[in-house]
């Protein structure tokens, strides 16, 4: 069982990862490439937290409130930049945050943080949480879809102006998406360093902010069962792909681009598309 | 005739055996990804090891068969690697011939589910910290990083040294045990410039060195950053001694900083002009086997292998606690030396030092201080 | 004295920026693709040269080799990746090309080795002063190359008719398409070009640190977005001017900001204070 306890952990907190991130780009529009940064926030307060003996799940809630925090800020810079502007800035605070942990020793520096706690809920009990707290997201995503402010951020992901023309606050629905978004990677930082109980800065680079994404993308933008999926399929991938051994990550890179050529709606416009024609 | 109907069976005969009595290892290390130059090295050396415990009789009559799962050197990826190594595979112990990171996580799986686990290379210095199950068969990084200060201050009688250190783990922890043990040797650190592991180019920090004029420089590293880094000290006319550690013990190291490369000194594990028969066999036969030089990381990874064989067969049965106390006993002469563990679980040897010469590595000196070079205990 | 070392080694890697950045920001302008794979192609060309120069010992012959070729498979990538998926949101290309440039690492590593390779006879090694400045061969041509290159950019767009369409097509494709410029074949030129100055880039690359590996375009592949925004989306003179500027910034970064920042990340810092200030980029398109 630990093996595909150990799959399913990891699943579970893609799973809160990617539909955090689908909260921002999906359903409000926002690309971010330094989405890890959040995650590392997350992580970092978590860990370095329960490290100093604080108990395991208001250190969880620490680092979700301190990831929401800088996502708040990162989000009002969206107010200022747009598009790919706004991508290419959130790059830059995803380096700036590896950046300055690398150079500071309090945080562990290059070295990261080793030895962090057991959270003491056993192997099954950390699954259950793991899954747990998936399931909450996914539900949470589902009623933010449906409901009016979903329809808002629905409106802003599309055509900001046309937001704007319909009296809607774009300002808040943004920094709203923001806040929660990087809230929730917070939680899927401090989830991942009390699994892997060892974090770095490289583990929350670039390669991690284009993992996340990818997720989002490949499952289809703002597609909550389109993320899930990707994002539980994605994240087990290099596990799974061990037999082609020395052309695991070329078939990932080749499965990233054809997805976003060949269907760039993602799963999502796949299933729709079959789903379509076998009513027809 | 006999002999020729034998060895045409044998490979049929042989398969058939493989599942049915066989002992399994575990090996993760990256294969794929930036780190894949490192990784493959370091699987061959092992299979090296486990082809020739095979060509022995195997242990105690079982052959080996080694499972080997690409981990992109990846902390994320490591924890279900192991957990899938300890339960669907059944390995009775493992070795890590990856990186810090992606040793560091899995070490905590296998110390948890009570398997032997030995780090090759990985530099880390709370590897072994995971618990009793984990060892490790090289250097750790500040060791040599003292060793290095004694070979600067005392063999070289230099001063005045600057240090170039290399931004992650390896690099770190190198710089650390330098500066510990700096002071024991008057050693005068002028200055520490830091690079990330991506830098090729080197031309700032160059021209601040130029402009120190330090008598010696410790420059931590892989091949492929010292290669650009020791060819560009050189060509802007800094011809001071550059002192490497075992990430420069490649021949790629002197293909990339070509003639600049003369004269470098590295401290490592690996004696290329040894006496030992252990060193000499492994060389030729690595060599002959992988199509290239030998390296470290090689030479690592066939030690690890070699190590853990010998405490399966000491220990006679596939016991996970029976083989942990087997290793903790281990005293053999493998091609990095000789070693023994203390009980962190951290290896005492002596530390080899190489000078590059007419395009090879060569002996320079070897530092024995038992002091000196104590790794930490529990 | 290191004072002036220290500019001259900022001028020689802002010129590597430089020449990859202009070529991507072409792109950039012409097709709004944030090009992540132009990475790829830079460090193909550096294998290229390698290869070339190792086979015929000519290096003039590689680097020429090496922008053909490498122009090429620009054009390639733009039919067969890019051209189907144009009228997507920004963020498919994106995704698409980041998938691309992992394979294409991936590639190199699996047919050239994990190792890289490096030169049997080094080029352009020789000192050579310059107004008291002593630098190698390489390091000069590098500087030179960025300089000339985009100069003669400069000099096609605005004196001949090809430069016209480039640049109408940049402004409004639908109006240069109805005074009969060929789109396709200015998106066609505009690849090519553009790959062949990160063909140029990796080849410079090569020589400067003798060694091409599989993974040589990772830093620029993110490093150059920050400069061609800085620079202005689209614009070649500021993304030119953007590049040298933050080589110098980080040439006396890496020695004077160290402790407190990483030189991978000074780039990042200015382009958010820049973008604070000038949402629109350092510099306007034109």
């Amino acid at each position: 069982m630990a093996y595909e306890i150990s799959l399913l952990i990891v699943m579970g907190i893609s799973i809160t990862a990617g539909l955090s991130l689908n909260l921002i780009t999906g359903f409000c529009g926002q690309i971010s490439l330094g989405h890890a940064a959040f995650m590392g926030i997350g992580a970092y307060t978590s860990a370095l937290m329960t490290k100093n003996g604080f108990p395991f799940f208001p250190s969880l809630a620490a680092g979700m409130l301190l990831a929401g925090i800088a996502g708040f800020f990162v989000g009002l810079s969206s107010l200022r930049v747009r598009h790919d502007f706004l991508a290419i800035t959130t790059m830059g605070v995803g380096f700036l945050f590896i950046g300055l942990v690398r150079q500071q020793d309090a945080l562990g520096g290059e070295m990261g943080i080793s030895g962090i706690p057991d959270p003491g809920l056993g192997k099954i009990g950390f699954l259950l949480l793991v899954l747990g707290c998936a399931a909450l997201v996914i539900l949470f995503c589902q009623f933010m879809k449906r409901s009016w402010l979903g329809f808002s951020f629905d409106v802003v992901a599309d055509d900001e102006d046309t937001a704007l023309l319909m009296g809607l606050n774009v300002t808040q629905f943004k920094l709203i998406a923001f806040a929660i978004g990087t809230c929730l990677a917070g939680l899927a930082g401090g989830l991942y360093a009390h699994n892997v109980r060892f974090i770095d800065p490289e583990s929350f680079g670039f390669i991690e902010s284009i993992t996340v994404l990818s997720m989002v993308v490949i499952g289809g933008i703002g597609s909550v069962w389109g993320v899930v999926i990707a994002s539980a399929v994605l994240s087990v991938l290099p596990l799974w792909f061990q037999f082609i051994e020395d052309y695991k990550l070329l078939v990932y890179g080749l499965l990233l681009f054809s997805v976003m050529r060949f269907s760039p709606g993602g799963l999502s416009a796949i299933f729709s598309k079959i789903f379509t024609r076998s009513l027809k | 005739m006999k002999y020729l109907l034998l060895s045409v069976l044998f490979p049929v005969f042989f398969l058939g055996l493989v599942h049915a009595d066989s002992v399994k290892i575990g090996f993760n290390v990256p294969l794929t990804g930036f780190a894949a130059a490192d990784g493959k090295s370091a699987l061959n050396g092992a299979k090296l090891a486990v082809k020739q415990a095979n060509q022995a009789g195997g242990i105690n009559g079982k052959m080996i068969e080694l499972v080997v799962y690409d981990d992109q050197a990846s902390p994320k990826q490591a924890v279900p690697i192991s957990n899938k190594l300890i339960e669907k595979d059944k390995v009775v112990a493992a070795i890590s011939g990856s990186y810090s990171g992606a040793t560091r996580a899995a070490a905590g799986v296998f110390q948890s589910a009570e398997i032997p686990y030995i780090s090759a290379y990985a530099v880390h210095p709370e590897i072994t910290k995971a618990g009793n199950y984990v060892f490790r068969t090289s250097f750790m990084g500040e060791v040599q990083g003292r060793a290095g200060a004694k070979l600067i201050g005392a063999t070289l009688q230099r001063k005045r040294v600057v240090l170039i250190t290399l931004k992650n783990d390896f690099g770190k922890s190198l710089a650390a045990g330098f500066k510990e043990a700096a002071g024991q040797f008057n050693l005068q650190i002028v200055n520490e410039y830091e690079y990330s592991i991506k830098d090729r180019q080197f031309g700032p920090i160059v021209a601040k060195v130029k402009a120190d004029a330090p008598e010696a420089i410790y420059a931590t590293g892989y091949f492929f950053t010292a290669g650009p880094l020791v060819s560009q000290l050189r060509a802007a006319g800094i011809t001071v001694p550059v002192i490497g550690q075992e990430g420069y013990d490649s021949e790629q190291f002197i293909k990339i900083a070509g003639k600049a490369s003369e004269g470098t000194i590295i401290t490592t594990s690996l004696d290329r002009d040894s006496n030992s028969s252990e060193t000499r066999s492994f060389i030729s036969e690595f060599e002959a086997m992988a199509g290239h030089k030998v390296d470290m990381v090689a030479a690592s990874g066939h030690t690890a292998m070699k190590v853990l064989v010998a405490a399966m067969k000491k220990a006679g049965t596939t016991s996970p606690s029976a083989i942990r106390n087997a290793i903790a006993q281990t005293n053999l002469v493998a091609s990095t030396g000789s070693i023994s563990f203390n009980d962190l679980g951290e290896v005492q040897k002596n530390v080899q030092v190489q000078v590059v010469r007419d395009g090879d590595f060569h002996y320079h000196s070897e530092i024995r201080d038992q002091v000196l070079l104590a790794p930490p205990t529990r | 004295m290191l004072f002036l070392d220290l500019l001259i080694q900022g001028l020689l890697q802002g010129s590597i920026y430089g020449l990859i950045a202009v070529g991507l920001t072409l792109v950039y302008g012409l097709l709004r693709i944030l090009h992540v794979a132009h990475a790829g192609l830079f460090t193909l060309g550096g294998y290229i040269c390698v290869i070339v120069t190792n086979q015929t010992s000519s290096f003039l012959l590689a680097v020429l080799t090496s922008m053909i070729l490498v122009g090429l498979a620009g054009m390639i990538i733009y039919r067969i990746c890019y051209q189907p998926i144009l009228d997507q949101p920004p963020f498919v290309p994106l995704i698409a090309s980041i998938g691309l440039f992992i394979a294409m690492e991936e590639l190199f590593r699996i047919f050239f080795g994990a190792y890289g390779l490096s030169f049997t006879e080094l080029p352009l090694q020789e000192p050579l002063a310059l107004m008291q400045i002593n630098l190698k061969q390489a390091e000069w041509i590098t500087i030179a190359s960025s300089v000339g290159f985009v100069a003669m950019l400069a000099f096609l767009a605005n004196r001949t008719k090809l430069g016209l369409a480039w640049k109408a097509t940049v402004t409004d494709p639908e109006i240069a398409s109805s005074f009969g410029v060929n789109i396709i074949q200015v998106r066609y030129l505009n690849f090519f070009i553009g790959s062949s100055l990160a063909a140029v880039s990796g080849c410079m690359m090569a020589v400067l640190n003798n060694l091409v590996e599989p993974t040589m375009g990772s830093v620029p592949s993110y490093k150059m977005l920050a400069i061609i925004v800085l620079g202005g989306l689209g614009n070649v003179r500021g993304t030119l001017i953007a590049a040298v500027l933050l080589g110098i910034i980080e040439s006396y970064g890496t020695i004077y900001l160290d402790d407190l920042l990483d030189r991978d990340s000074i780039a990042f810092v200015f382009l958010i204070i820049a973008l604070m200030i000038r949402p629109q980029g350092l510099f306007q398109r034109h």
